[in-house]
């Protein structure tokens, strides 16, 4: 607790008790801060929805830096922290008033264009809307960048992660272990990097003892560049989001949101959630917040681990059920839902929204990398494909754990495949058990055959929370007989955004897939550019090989 | 891939950029017949969605100039015309010498933009404030400004002269690779892909990056070489820069977009020709990093969310092939733009179209012609104001 400190920081004047290692967005969640941010288009209120450091949701300006995630800012005394795109508060903003004026969305792609003599006042407004937060107050120093050379380097530091970072590290070499989070003590030989992400993993080009090459950044914008011989990717992977209108309220967010904002997970920031899913996930979820979660609803089966918890706390289930809408003026208050079979609506009272009904790997990193990607209809996400176990078709390149396409029964083991096939390339390797021949469709696709024509007349359902990009816009866009998510991409803007997509495009994916009439993979993915995450200037540029020439 | 409707065709246009439709659209205005555009990959796949979407009148040559005031007045009225709106915002382009050499060039530069009558201004270090206060003066010998500069969103562009062509008849196949022409005696009767061919009395070859392969492809020996440049985009930030700015040494250029975004690139040297994959360098990022922050000290903290990179088509002499080919008659030419062929797009696809239905053109042929490259003297004027 904070008591004998000298000073607080304080968010909007008001003083943050955090208790150690909580972040910002936690404390919201603990002291009841519902609304803490204003979307970028039409000013909807929102509030941290992804948890893990990739949406928009939570920007804040800290010490004058702007665009700030609170989900991963800890706050310490002396910091002063403000809201972003909000006036006079993000509960009460003026141009709040801009969603329900523009009820059907705003088409700044075809209006706009007359009277001629309007353009200026047209661009200065649409202009003074753009962007979140302003420039910062002050220049930041930029630091010089890190440089790292090692046999071994490994991804992640999560189970499969750490199973093979245990398992290279008895065959002598040195090592780089480094995670976007905390990394534990490692064993000898290896060095860990914690908090520093992986922004960058082209092709290797490097000489054979160092091929690969990785450009990252820690937490505190230091950069990190690293020439390694083998890379092992774990990754892992993420709650995806899913599209009904309202999912952008307040207290709609994802598994991993309701994880990272309560780490006390007795005060979680919600009493009494909806839990959306039926599978692993959604089983850990009820089990982590017990008492908390209302109802479970699953968009297909639910399975017997959520049922058995569910009935021992009495928590009602609703499988093979749509979201309909959620509900409220502000935050969450019900969810409108019915029945995949009869199609009545109903409402179910929540202050949450869980959304653990489908999880993602990263494949970003493997993407850039090269690597073949290989498309799984029955969970609608790319995999690399693998042979020999673990080795993805770049030689030195391991995928394990989620990003690997392994469940997390198998992570463990996975990770130690990949260090064992890098230690001696002739052992034998574990066999997988086979690929299930029969692949599919994704009970999601079903879904949302079932939910789009239902749609019709209810709220904005935000395919792109980022950029404030509507699911009417992407339906719009293929009415006008635009075709392929890289056309509909750069027509709506869907995958734009701070996140790069992980909240949009695999819905619009599958969307598209319904709407275009092809399976998802016909309808194209979207090139995974650098930095995988967003990165810092500061950070990059002390990896500049020289500064640049300023004249004489 | 989609294959054409019919089997004969007017015009064929290789390239579905904004040189290609703009040209197909005008051909299509003026009534030429069944046009046909075909593009290998899709709409927007090449320079036309990669670039950074600035349109300047500040050139070397007159001639650029004057196309490069007509695109202007183009992209002002561009909505009435297209339907679509690509927020074409005049805040500027500001040219940043390092030294007293670059200062030169940028008020030779000036001569020729003034000469046209535009309102171009040569600055001293202290005046750049009032323009874009955010910027550090470290390193700045003087700058050159022309208000009327400015930037546009490429993609809405794209779509509005894409919808209007289609409106007016023309036929667009994506998926479909031209691979070469049908002649017979040094004219030109028939365009081929895989599997097939149109026939068709002029082929425009619109291909941006790709035009030096496939005029090849057409038996005809061409200067242009594809080279890689690459580009990023940052977080949106609340408006703060008006206008592009441009660095001579080092070619970088960066604006703020509509969407506050920045935009930007600078030249790091790649191999000439076509890659696979159009993908980024490790190099790059932490080059423009660098840049920027050395340019804008209070963007440390900002995020890079993407970068990405695209073709020029570039020429020996800085200046675009407009115009049929004099060794293969119905063989038309709309390329070489560098990395200028957006900016250039509605004034010089005008002369296109009229060259392919044989009338007369306003440029000089020994500027733009191909012809200025077949003989054994080089070309005698030249535009390497090149960046941005």
């Amino acid at each position: 607790m904070s008591e004998g400190r000298s000073a607080w920081a304080r968010y909007r004047g008001r003083p943050v008790d955090v208790r150690p290692g909580e972040s910002l967005a936690a404390w919201w969640g603990r002291r009841g801060v519902a609304i803490v941010q204003r979307s970028i288009r039409y000013h909807r209120p929102r509030a941290p929805f992804c948890g893990i450091g990739h949406c928009t949701n939570c920007l804040v300006r800290v010490n004058g830096r702007p665009n700030v995630r609170a989900c991963r800012y800890r706050p310490v005394p002396g910091d002063r922290i403000e809201t972003e795109n909000a006036w006079p508060s993000p509960t009460f903003d003026i141009l709040g008033a801009l969603d329900p004026i523009f009820a059907r969305g705003l088409d700044t792609l075809h209006g706009f264009t007359r009277p001629a003599f309007a353009r200026p006042l047209y661009h200065r407004v649409v202009r003074g809307l753009a962007g979140f937060g302003s420039i910062a107050d002050a220049p930041s120093p930029v630091r010089p960048g890190l440089r790292f050379e090692a046999d071994h380097l490994v991804l992640g530091a999560g189970t499969s992660g750490r199973a093979a970072v245990e398992r290279l590290a008895s065959g002598g070499g040195t090592g780089l272990w480094l995670d976007r989070g905390e990394v534990p003590n490692a064993p000898g030989g290896f060095r860990t990097l914690p908090r520093t992400t992986a922004l960058f993993l082209p092709p290797p080009t490097g000489p054979a003892e160092r091929p690969f090459r990785l450009l990252a950044a820690s937490e505190d914008h230091v950069g990190v560049e690293i020439r390694a011989r083998d890379v092992v990717v774990a990754v892992g992977g993420y709650d995806a989001s899913l599209l009904f209108p309202g999912n952008d309220r307040p207290g709609v967010l994802t598994g991993d949101g309701a994880l990272a904002l309560a780490p006390d997970p007795t005060a979680p920031g919600f009493r009494r959630a909806i839990l959306v899913g039926g599978g692993e996930r959604a089983a850990r979820l009820l089990a982590t917040f017990g008492e908390r979660i209302d109802a479970v609803v699953a968009p297909g089966p639910v399975g017997p681990e959520v049922s058995r918890l569910a009935s021992e706390r009495g928590v009602p289930i609703y499988p093979r059920t749509l979201i309909l809408e959620a509900l409220g003026r502000r935050r969450v208050r019900a969810v409108r839902l019915s029945s995949r079979s009869n199609g009545i609506p109903f409402d179910v009272p929540g202050d949450a929204v869980i959304l653990a009904h489908r999880r993602l790997p990263n494949p970003q990193l493997l993407f850039q990398s090269g690597a073949s990607m290989a498309w799984r209809a029955s969970s609608a996400a790319y995999y690399p494909t693998r042979s020999n176990g673990v080795a993805t078709s770049v030689p030195g390149l391991f995928a394990v754990g989620e990003a690997g396409g392994f469940d997390p029964a198998r992570a463990a083991s996975s990770g130690r495949a990949a260090a064992a096939s890098i230690l001696d390339p002739a052992a034998p390797v574990e066999r997988e058990p086979p690929t299930p021949s029969v692949d599919g469709p994704s009970e999601l696709e079903g879904y949302y055959r079932e939910l789009l024509p239902k749609l019709s007349g209810r709220g904005k359902s935000i395919a792109c929370p980022c950029e404030d990009i509507l699911l009417a816009e992407i339906v719009e866009a293929n009415r006008r007989g635009y075709r392929g998510i890289e056309v509909i991409k750069r027509y709506t803007g869907v995958g734009t955004g701070l996140c790069q997509g992980r909240y949009c495009l695999p819905d619009a994916l599958l969307v598209l897939a319904l709407l275009e009439g092809r399976p998802p993979p016909e309808v194209g993915y979207i090139t995974q550019r650098p930095p995988v995450v967003p990165a810092n200037l500061g950070a990059l540029a002390g990896l500049a090989a020289d500064p640049t020439p300023e004249g004489p | 891939m989609s294959r054409p409707a019919r089997d004969r065709y007017r015009v064929v246009v290789v390239g579905a950029g904004i040189v290609g439709l703009f040209t197909a659209y005008r051909l299509a205005k003026a009534g030429a017949g069944p046009i046909l555009v075909v593009d290998r990959g899709f709409l927007s796949a090449g320079a036309s969605g990669r670039n950074g979407g600035g349109v300047r009148q500040q050139w070397e040559t007159r001639a650029t100039v004057r196309l490069a005031r007509e695109a202007v007045r183009a992209y002002r009225g561009f909505g009435r015309e297209f339907g679509t709106n690509p927020w074409f915002r005049q805040g500027g382009y500001l040219f940043l010498a390092g030294s007293a050499p670059e200062m030169a060039r940028l008020r030779a530069v000036h001569e020729v933009v003034a000469a046209e009558g535009l309102r171009s201004r040569v600055l001293a270090p202290g005046q750049l404030g009032a323009i874009a206060p955010e910027l550090s003066g470290a390193g700045i010998a003087g700058a050159t400004f022309l208000a009327s500069d400015g930037t546009l969103y490429p993609f809405p562009a794209v779509w509005g002269v894409y919808e209007r062509a289609r409106e007016l008849g023309v036929e667009v196949a994506f998926g479909l690779e031209a691979t070469g022409v049908r002649s017979d005696a040094g004219r030109l009767h028939g365009l081929t892909y895989p599997g097939g061919a149109v026939a068709t009395e002029a082929v425009v070859n619109a291909a941006g990056g790709w035009s030096g392969e496939f005029a090849r492809r057409a038996g005809l020996e061409v200067p242009n070489v594809a080279s890689r440049h690459e580009i990023l985009a940052t977080e949106p930030l609340k408006p703060f820069l008006d206008p592009m700015v441009i660095r001579l040494s080092d070619g970088l250029y960066v604006s703020q977009t509509m969407r506050g975004e920045l935009v930007g690139g600078l030249t790091i040297p790649h191999p000439p020709g076509v890659a696979p994959g159009l993908g980024s360098s490790p190099e790059f990022l932490p080059t423009m990093a660098r840049a920027l922050v050395t340019l804008f000290p209070r963007l440390g903290s900002l995020s890079v969310l993407r970068a990405w990179s695209g073709y020029y088509d570039d020429t020996p002499d800085g200046l675009p092939i407009i115009g049929e080919d004099p060794r293969l008659s119905g063989f038309f030419h709309a390329n070489g733009f560098g990395g200028h062929g957006f900016m250039l797009a509605p004034a010089s696809t005008v002369r296109i179209a009229r060259s392919v239905l044989g009338e007369p053109i306003d440029l000089d042929p020994a500027e733009f012609g191909i012809a200025r490259f077949l003989g054994p003297r080089p070309p005698t004027t030249s535009e390497h104001l090149q960046p941005g």
